[in-house]
């Protein structure tokens, strides 16, 4: 048993976090009518299990606020289980707790329903749900568990010999030699007997125990292949095994999210020196092809953020080698890069230079603590060092981030409304799914002339998964420019 | 040798009021068990949501704890205390005495107790399991057979006592173990429940678990409660428990609480219509009173082929009922489905589930008869030997 868990662990050690990599819990910003709401889903890593809950209002007072697990998409969908109310805290009335049963793998949505001061509202969050990792026994369970399994089989040699032995002798008196015999016997065979079940039982639990193995959540893989700076991106089935059908997921099913199928991010690995946001562009149905910008040569980790057609967001991850010389092109203008010194260089401070004089700030908390949900809040300044007040939405939104952990075991690409991907962030709240494509949403404005200024502030929810350095990467955009600030956090 | 003047109360229980107390209790303990059995799955089809404290949980729990209880004054007793009776009347297992009986309850309520923190941990490890049968459950469900079959024991030991010399505890015992034998029939069936879905009869794997599962108790408890109708008498129980259950838990209203729900539930869902085991229990129960002089192996063959060929016939045309609009009602109960049963499935749109034709079923009834043929020859000869059990 010991060494398939020593494997399973480490296959669960290896396994990143579906809609993004190694950051599974869900933070997001509603606005359910006149009640804002900052939300914190922490998904479960066992499925069946139990996901938890975390709302910090801050709009109109609420008075009650019910939460609701459901498919995002399907029959299921249609069939709410009765709601869980979120319970005040009694030192903080403003912070709901809560608690509800992810019960299979896949595409959900919490529903949220508010009561309170403005009436009746709701609104709800996708979330996306798969097993990750396998709960290794800790030592003091096993020997007690062994101890009692000992006593078990003993047990029932013990009885197994009395029972031939003793049971079938009158009241009062002893057995004799024979029956003695009889009995050692029947106690050595129950032992025989019992220890067969017991190893039965052994190949049982590893059978179950692998089978759950392969249900463990893996990416469908990505295998770039880079000719000239052509690149081409082919997306792999993960498993076609009929019987696991929620990991068999398709790779020719992907939705548009903010007008492109993929957001690619391309990080210089190992000092995080050069980093990309590239939209590669469908040429078939699991293939993807996009033209290179120049970049510096080395060593790139890709994180390609998919979503597919039941709202379940993925981020696939390779390696690409950029040769030295890589024919360049200009980069396309809803692309982004930056090349802030590397991480070996120290840590970068709260406001970074653009190149073309203005300055992004980050109003960093004082101490940043894991597993903690926080609302990040970039500003731009131009060049004057007043707020740039020619900001413009970024891909329909007023920025975009990505939060990098320097072992590359994190990656999160989020929004102002929060981690969850936008695509299945509409499928949940009801609106049709080519919305984002056309961008036709309110203040998801899609083209990048004509649209009117906006605040030069935009606040990301997020918490960083796990302590340790990590790098995080802010697009915003001005006129016709989007810049990209660098920015690191040492999360305690 | 007659130990029956020296050790008379527990031994030769001369008035029906000395049917000790612990038995009753033990009986009690296994009625609750396969209450909160039934009640349980029945949550889980119509509630979902579980907690250690569900009152289904609460019924199965109270099982182990009034079983621990027996055990532990019966085997305290029988090692440190004085009373002669209990002591002749006790079994040495690694130095301590008590009843047969007492040491497999004993040892079931050990296998439920492991059985609580290795669930607990398989959930953490695994995710909370949504099948009945995985190794911890396998676990619990068989502590809890350990504690029926050590209270079966208990009453068979003082029935046994009993037979010679008194024939009204006798009769009060021997009902008593054949309403705790109903009761393993119910466990029996809890446990191949998952072949014998209604939807599932015009299959040979419904006839293939019943072949193994049945005949073997039912042979046993002809044999050791020397009743002639003990078969029909332990299905008889199981019968009138389902269809309890059937009449009785859709009036509590239910709702679920778990995701994802694909019918809408408003009252607790009960389990299928009873199989009819009832039928072939009476034929085995008629044909053991004519051939008691036949060899067992003789007796075996011939009811291994008698009842798969009348459960064959009488649940085959039954279950064509069952899957028929005339079933839908309160008493047949095929109007009430789970929270998460697919609109699209069989049982839903009350279609057969594969069934299987014929080379595949008529193979298939034919190895249920050779297993029903085995089980029932194990049953005789455990049976035969359980008449011999004194302590």
């Amino acid at each position: 048993m010991k060494w398939v868990l020593a494997f399973l662990v480490s296959l669960a050690v290896a396994v990143p976090a579906y809609a993004h990599v190694g950051s599974k819990d869900v933070y997001e910003e509603l606005n359910a009518g006149p009640y804002k709401l900052f939300v914190t889903i922490r998904t479960p890593n066992v499925i069946p299990g139990v996901a938890t809950v975390e709302v910090r209002s801050s709009g109109a007072s609420i008075s009650s606020l019910r939460i609701t697990p459901t498919p995002l998409t399907g029959e299921a969908s249609k069939h709410p289980p009765t709601s869980d109310a979120m319970q005040p805290s009694a030192a903080d009335p403003a912070f709901y707790t809560g608690s509800l049963w992810i019960m299979a793998a896949g595409s959900w949505q919490v529903h949220f329903d508010v009561d309170g001061a403005a009436g009746k509202a709701s609104s709800s969050v996708p979330v996306a749900a798969m097993p990750l990792s396998i709960l290794p026994m800790r030592r003091s369970m096993g020997i007690l568990l062994a101890l009692l399994g000992i006593l078990l089989i003993a047990g029932m040699a013990g009885i197994a010999a009395a029972a031939v032995g003793q049971s079938r002798l009158s009241p009062g008196s002893a057995p004799g030699p024979a029956a003695q015999r009889k009995a050692r016997t029947a106690g050595a065979v129950a032992l025989a007997i019992t220890l067969l079940l017991v190893y039965g039982g052994y190949k049982w639990w590893n059978a179950e125990a692998e089978s759950y193995a392969a249900d463990l959540y893996h990416p469908l893989s990505l295998s770039p292949t880079l000719n000239g700076n052509a690149l081409d991106l082919e997306i792999g089935r993960h498993d076609t095994d009929a019987t696991h059908t929620f990991r068999a997921r398709s790779n020719s099913d992907l939705l548009p999210d903010h007008g492109h199928v993929m957001h690619l991010y391309a990080i210089r690995q190992p000092g995080m020196d050069a980093v990309f946001h590239l939209h590669p562009t469908l040429a078939s149905d699991k293939h993807l092809r996009m033209t290179l910008p120049s970049m510096p040569a080395g060593t790139y980790r890709l994180y390609g953020d998919i979503v597919h057609a039941n709202g379940f967001p993925e981020t696939l991850t390779a390696d690409l080698i950029v040769p030295a010389d890589m024919p360049g092109a200009p980069l396309a203008s809803e692309d982004a890069s930056a090349a802030p010194p590397a991480l070996s260089q120290g840590e970068l401070g709260t406001s970074y230079k653009l190149p073309d004089g203005y300055t992004m700030i980050w109003d960093r908390p004082q101490e940043l603590h894991a597993n903690t949900a926080y609302a990040f809040r970039f500003r731009l300044v131009d060049a004057s060092g007043q707020p740039a007040a020619d900001a413009r939405p970024y891909l329909g939104m007023a920025g975009h981030a990505a939060f990098v952990k320097s072992d590359g075991t994190v990656f999160a690409h989020t929004h102002p409304e929060g981690s969850a991907a936008m695509q299945a962030m509409m499928l949940a709240n009801g609106s049709p799914a080519e919305m984002a494509d056309t961008g036709s949403m309110a203040g998801m404005d899609m083209t990048a002339a004509g649209s009117d200024p906006i605040s030069p502030m935009v606040e990301f929810p997020y918490g960083f998964p796990s302590p340790g350095r990590y790098r995080i990467f802010i697009q915003m955009k001005h006129t016709n420019t989007v810049e990209t600030g660098v920015f690191d956090a040492d999360v305690r | 040798m007659s130990t029956a003047a020296h050790y008379p109360a527990a031994l030769t229980s001369r008035s029906p009021s000395s049917i000790p107390w612990y038995i009753w209790v033990g009986a009690l303990a296994i009625t609750s068990s396969s209450i909160g059995g039934a009640w349980d799955v029945s949550w889980h089809r119509s509630i979902g949501r579980d907690t250690f404290w569900t009152p289904a949980h609460m019924a199965i729990y109270a099982c182990g704890v009034l079983a621990g209880i027996i055990c532990a004054w019966l085997i305290a007793k029988g090692t440190f205390g004085h009373d002669d009776a209990l002591k002749a009347a006790s079994v040495k297992v690694f130095g301590l005495r008590a009843p047969l009986g007492v040491f497999l309850a004993g040892w079931g309520c050990v296998a439920v107790l492991t059985s609580a923190p290795f669930d607990n941990w398989w959930h953490n490890a695994y995710g909370l399991d949504v099948k009945i049968v995985s190794p911890p459950h396998a676990l619990l469900i068989l502590g809890l057979r350990g504690i029926s079959t050590g209270v079966m024991f208990l009453i068979l030991a003082a029935m046994n006592r009993a037979a010679e010399n008194d024939a009204r505890t006798f009769k009060q015992l021997q009902l008593l173990l054949l309403y705790v034998g109903g009761l393993a029939i119910v466990g029996q069936m809890f446990f191949v429940q998952e072949y014998t879905w209604d939807v599932k009869l015009h299959q040979a794997a419904p006839y293939i678990a019943m072949g193994i599962a049945l005949p073997v108790l039912f042979a046993t408890f002809s044999q050791a409660s020397r009743s002639n109708w003990a078969a029909t008498s332990t299905a008889a129980v199981y019968t009138v428990m389902v269809i309890a259950e059937i009449l009785i838990l859709p009036l509590f209203p239910a709702q679920p609480k778990l995701g994802p729900v694909y019918h809408p539930v408003t009252q607790m869902i009960p389990a299928k219509f009873p199989i009819l085991i009832l039928v072939p229990a009476l034929a085995l129960d008629l044909l053991w009173r004519r051939v008691k002089n036949w060899k067992p192996w003789q007796i075996a063959l011939v009811s291994g082929i008698l009842f798969i060929a009348v459960l064959t016939a009488v649940e085959w045309p039954f279950a064509n009922f069952l899957l028929s609009d005339a079933s839908r009602n309160r008493f047949f109960g095929t109007i009430y489905f789970d929270y998460n049963s697919r609109p699209t499935g069989a049982d839903r749109l009350r279609e057969w589930f594969y069934p299987d034709h014929g080379i595949a079923l008529y193979g298939g009834l034919m190895r249920a008869a050779v297993y029903a043929s085995l089980s029932t020859w194990i049953g005789l000869l455990f049976g035969r030997w359980m008449r011999g059990v004194q302590r």
